[in-house]
């Protein structure tokens, strides 16, 4: 089992940034999410939590979230760009290669198609001299963009080097989407896969979607949508998906936990993720030679409908 | 149908019309300037009010900022600016920074001219500037020397040819997002290039008056620093050879090693005032 792909995020654990960090080293992962309170909240101020983090040796595998951003217009949109630049500036600060934006989930907001698209391409724009990619997420409660096939439409619209999705399996889940559309998506342009379950069939309603994403995730493997899951990584594993997975996991009793148990909770789920690659592929995998370090197993390109 | 009629979308939405100045950034004005007349450049004129000079020759102006303020830790004149001619300067703010380009704080002080730029690599800043033609930018701003010459010929056909930028590893087509969408830089087709230096991607200017070269850090070379930022200035002769006859003669020394040395392609300068260095290349541009 090789944990170098998976990253815990400082949202799922409760208490002060140095020991989050900590705890999610002792547990044996090499990267963490950072959520921007968590630093701008450091009681020795933002640049404290800087030192922390780079002194951690954690890899940072992302900086969250900037909400509302896209589809608005005069002194809101203004003030958006204003806010996203500081988010950019702390995601620098703190080395994170990417930033996580949200779909609007804004009243104000136009679902107008070309307005969103050049948004996003001006904001991948202003990350570009920052080294910063930007990842588009499909809230399952967002006012105009909440499937995952719409946030590839706008992305592959937007054809900007440095922007592309971020798949969120809550999301998913909670809005019940298929999950044939993944294979549509260009394996290279996915920034970033997190991964989450809940505890309920069935989810009614965007205030009750909103309700379980921020109090009742559950890691892959403790929830009742086991074999969706499983079956959504096993596909970004054929389309050629490489990249990070983080456990964007907000749970309202891990917050009461000791850290080291909700780490060991998070620890157990890699095991079972990587689990689940892993023996759906096997049969695939022995037609490709090469070994891959991250699943333990064979792999390189995968080609979409290879198995 | 006219030929207008037929022409695509507009290549050159800025009106990008060459390079009116490069800045560089520097503690040690006095020993720059000095690097600066060796390389046929003259001292033209000072800014009013700050530590800010002027040295031209023939079409080129390039601006010696030694004020304070601008630099930090000792280190190297530092190319950080880079003034772009275009049809209007409010204009081509408005649209880069629409379209994401960070824009630059208002610097100009009481009296002075307000040049409007974004940021560029690094600590670097575009700028944008459309009095060029009747009005000069440096009527305002400062004062030219008496009984200099205030155009002083170029050495050899010496002109702007272009600069060049580190970038990191894997970041070319970044950067090539950034200079094509803001400015509408085009790459060069593959294997056309210039000088005798690794050729990284190159690209265009929308007005084919100057090129920029986009370099990522050699492999195996993960241990050297390779920060994001303007390399070198190039410039562009008719004749390279006969150009580095004359700049020897005046002091300029150039690399010359197995690997590295003066052609008729090009020739590069050694390092000056630790670390600043010039390119020479063959330029079939013609010198404004």
């Amino acid at each position: 089992m090789n944990l170098d792909h998976f990253g815990m995020d400082t949202i799922t654990l409760a208490g002060p940034l140095e020991a989050k960090l900590r705890a999610v080293r002792a547990a044996g992962f090499t990267q963490i999410m950072l959520m921007a309170r968590d630093l701008v909240g450091h009681p020795d101020g933002f640049d404290a939590a800087v030192r922390a983090v780079k002194a951690s040796g954690l890899r940072v595998t992302g900086f969250q979230v900037m909400r509302d951003y896209e589809g608005l217009t005069g002194t809101l949109h203004n003030y958006k760009v204003d806010v996203v630049k500081s988010m950019l500036k702390m995601a620098q600060a703190v080395g994170a290669p990417m930033l996580l934006v949200c779909s609007s989930s804004m009243p104000h907001a136009t679902g107008e198609r070309e307005r969103i698209v050049k948004d996003l391409q001006a904001l991948a724009m202003l990350a570009l001299p920052l080294n910063i990619r930007i990842g588009y997420e499909a809230l399952s409660w967002g006012r105009h963009v909440n499937l995952y096939p719409q946030s590839w439409e706008i992305v592959a619209q937007a054809d900007r080097v440095n922007l592309g999705v971020v798949i969120d399996s809550f999301h998913i889940l909670a809005n019940r989407s298929t999950l044939d559309e993944i294979d549509e998506i260009d394996a290279r342009k996915i920034i970033l896969v997190q991964l989450s379950d809940f505890m309920w069939e069935r989810i009614e309603g965007p205030e009750q979607r909103i309700e379980t994403a921020r109090h009742l995730r559950v890691f892959p493997g403790e929830g009742v949508h086991s074999a969706e899951l499983a079956d959504l990584v096993r596909r970004l594993d054929r389309i050629g998906y490489r990249g990070d997975y983080s456990f964007e996991v907000m749970n309202d009793d891990y917050q009461n936990m000791p850290l080291e148990t909700a780490a060991a909770r998070a620890r157990a789920s890699a095991k079972w993720v990587t689990d689940q690659v892993l023996r759906r592929s096997l049969p695939v995998r022995e037609q490709r030679p090469a070994f891959d370090h991250r699943t333990g197993g064979a792999s390189t390109i995968a080609r979409p409908g290879l198995s | 149908m006219s030929i207008n009629e037929s022409l695509p979308e507009p290549l050159n939405p800025l009106g990008i019309d060459g390079i009116e100045f490069v800045e560089y950034a520097t503690r040690e004005p006095l020993r720059f300037g000095a690097v600066l007349e060796m390389l046929g450049f003259a001292l033209v004129a000072r800014h009013r009010s700050r530590e800010v000079l002027l040295y031209r020759q023939g079409g080129m102006n390039v601006i010696v900022n030694a004020d304070a303020a601008v630099t930090g830790e000792p280190a190297p004149p530092a190319l950080m600016a880079l003034a772009l001619r275009v049809r209007d300067a409010s204009y081509a703010y408005r649209h880069t920074v629409d379209l994401g380009a960070w824009p630059i704080p208002t610097r100009a002080g009481a009296m002075e001219l307000n040049i409007p730029g974004i940021h560029a690599v690094g600590e670097s800043i575009i700028y944008f500037v459309d009095r060029y033609q009747d009005f000069s930018i440096y009527d305002v701003d400062f004062k030219f020397l008496p009984g200099a010459d205030h155009h002083p010929p170029a050495l050899a056909g010496l002109h702007f040819f272009g600069v060049v930028q580190a970038i990191g590893a894997g970041r070319t087509d970044e950067w090539l997002d950034f200079y094509g969408h803001l400015l509408g830089f085009r790459p060069l087709p593959e294997g056309q290039y210039f000088g005798i230096l690794p050729k990284g991607m190159l690209l265009e200017s929308p007005c084919k008056k100057f090129y920029l070269q986009l370099i990522e850090p050699p492999p195996g070379s993960e241990d050297i620093v390779w920060d994001e930022e303007w390399l070198r200035l190039g410039l562009g002769a008719p004749d390279v050879l006969a150009a580095t006859r004359l700049l020897r003669e005046r002091g300029v020394v150039f690399v010359d090693r197995e690997s590295l040395h003066t052609s008729e392609k090009g020739a590069l300068t050694q390092f000056y005032l630790d670390g600043v260095a010039f390119e020479f290349v063959h330029s079939h541009l013609v010198q404004p």
